[in-house]
């Protein structure tokens, strides 16, 4: 359930690539959010790219406003969700047939080879833990 | 919009209106087994698993079973998902499908958790894992391609292709396959190619690692539908990525 008092005012997560030092804390506190009970690391939604000259970017889902994976879905399995403000993918209506994991122009919708599902960034429900671990605010969500 | 209350098992539980049996019993966590249903396709009904006991009060003690996938709620329903009369009907529906599909590891798991090993009927001359719940045949027309369907009638009946040629609307997502519950259709794949029923079609491989997800067709088929150009399906998603890193990484350094 979505915290409602979170949810009043629509937060963002902010990228600043100038402040990541290339840690990936976030990759693992994204994985240890999205893994249940204690099963093996799940999928990092957020992927850290060294661009060379010691510049790191962490990238992950800009929930677009006219979205290419939502439009790809044939099944209106990715919906956006009104509190968070996130686009979300509903399991139990994918169908998996993968036309939203190559039309996103931005790679962030992705494939759990392990759990056979699309996952992408879902603000985890209002409390992203990828901003709240970032030890240089590289990633902040307000 | 008002909820309705009923009960599930003695357990008070609430939906909106319109909803299913089936629905309702899932968020409350109250499993119900099925295999034909899924939440992006239209129920029908079809494997009769998912049946259970439905009474009201106002019924005089009538009782009768439904299939929970299409049952609405009503106010005052009172449900049961594990009397003897359901769990004697679900066996028997398990009984009649390990006759139809003896090898199926699906079907065999379910109906051992009814203790059942083997069927007690005659097995099918020919037995495969296609229970014929058409779960594939209504998927493939709710994307709009309408390739497979339930071909022949009685004994005969089975999922395939028109007059049994290769379809031309068919556009190789494999959907079919893959939300096959008893995984009853195969296709095969080499990362350039993929082979189902009985055509041959080009995967679309990224541009810079050769990665690939849909084919050509399916990726042409999402094209025309929505207006969108074939360059969005030309790179996997593991490019892109770097991609999007380079280009923040350059914009940062403007």
């Amino acid at each position: 359930m979505v915290d409602k008092e979170l949810a009043v005012q629509l937060k963002r997560l902010y990228v600043t690539p100038g402040k990541c030092i290339g840690c990936r804390t976030c990759e693992l506190a994204c994985t240890f959010v999205h893994t249940e009970g204690g099963g093996r690391l799940r999928r990092t939604r957020v992927q850290v790219h060294d661009t060379g000259g010691e510049t790191f970017v962490p990238v992950l889902c800009l929930q677009c406003e006219t979205a290419a994976c939502v439009r790809a879905c044939p099944v209106e399995a990715l919906v956006r969700n009104e509190l968070t403000g996130a686009i979300d993918v509903d399991e139990e209506r994918c169908v998996r047939c993968m036309a939203c994991v190559v039309a996103c122009p931005f790679g962030n919708m992705l494939f759990d080879e392990q759990a056979g599902v699309v996952v992408k960034c879902d603000v985890c429900v209002g409390r992203p833990a990828c901003a709240m671990f970032c030890p240089t605010k590289a990633l902040e969500y307000r | 919009m008002g909820l309705i209350s009923f009960s599930i098992n003695g357990t008070a539980v609430s939906g909106a209106e319109g909803e299913t049996v089936l629905k309702v019993a899932g968020r409350a966590g109250i499993r119900i087994p099925t295999l034909c249903h899924h939440e992006a396709v239209e129920a029908s009904g079809a494997c009769r698993l998912c049946m259970v006991e439905i009474s009201h009060p106002d019924w005089k003690g009538w009782k009768g079973l439904v299939t929970a996938c299409l049952y609405p709620i009503e106010p005052g329903l009172e449900v049961s998902t594990d009397a003897e009369a359901v769990l004697e009907c679900r066996r028997n529906v398990l009984d009649l499908l390990l006759a139809r599909c003896p090898t199926s590891p699906v079907i065999r798991d379910l109906a051992a958790a009814y203790g059942l090993r083997e069927t007690t009927l005659t097995v099918d001359a020919d037995p495969d894992n296609c229970m014929l719940c058409g779960l594939c045949t209504r998927i493939c027309a709710q994307m709009g391609h309408h390739a497979i369907s339930t071909v022949g009638r009685g004994v005969k009946k089975k999922v395939g292709l028109p007059l049994d040629k290769p379809s031309e609307s068919c556009v190789g997502c494999a959907v079919c396959a893959r939300i096959c519950p008893t995984d009853a259709i195969t296709f095969r794949e080499d990362g350039r190619q993929r082979k189902i029923w009985g055509r041959t079609f080009e995967m679309m491989c990224c541009e810079e690692c050769g990665t690939s997800y849909i084919t050509r067709a399916q990726a042409e088929y999402v094209c025309e539908r929505e207006g969108m150009t074939i360059d969005y399906f030309e790179k996997c998603d593991k490019c892109r990525s770097r991609d999007t890193a380079r280009t923040f990484s350059r914009m940062v350094q403007w």
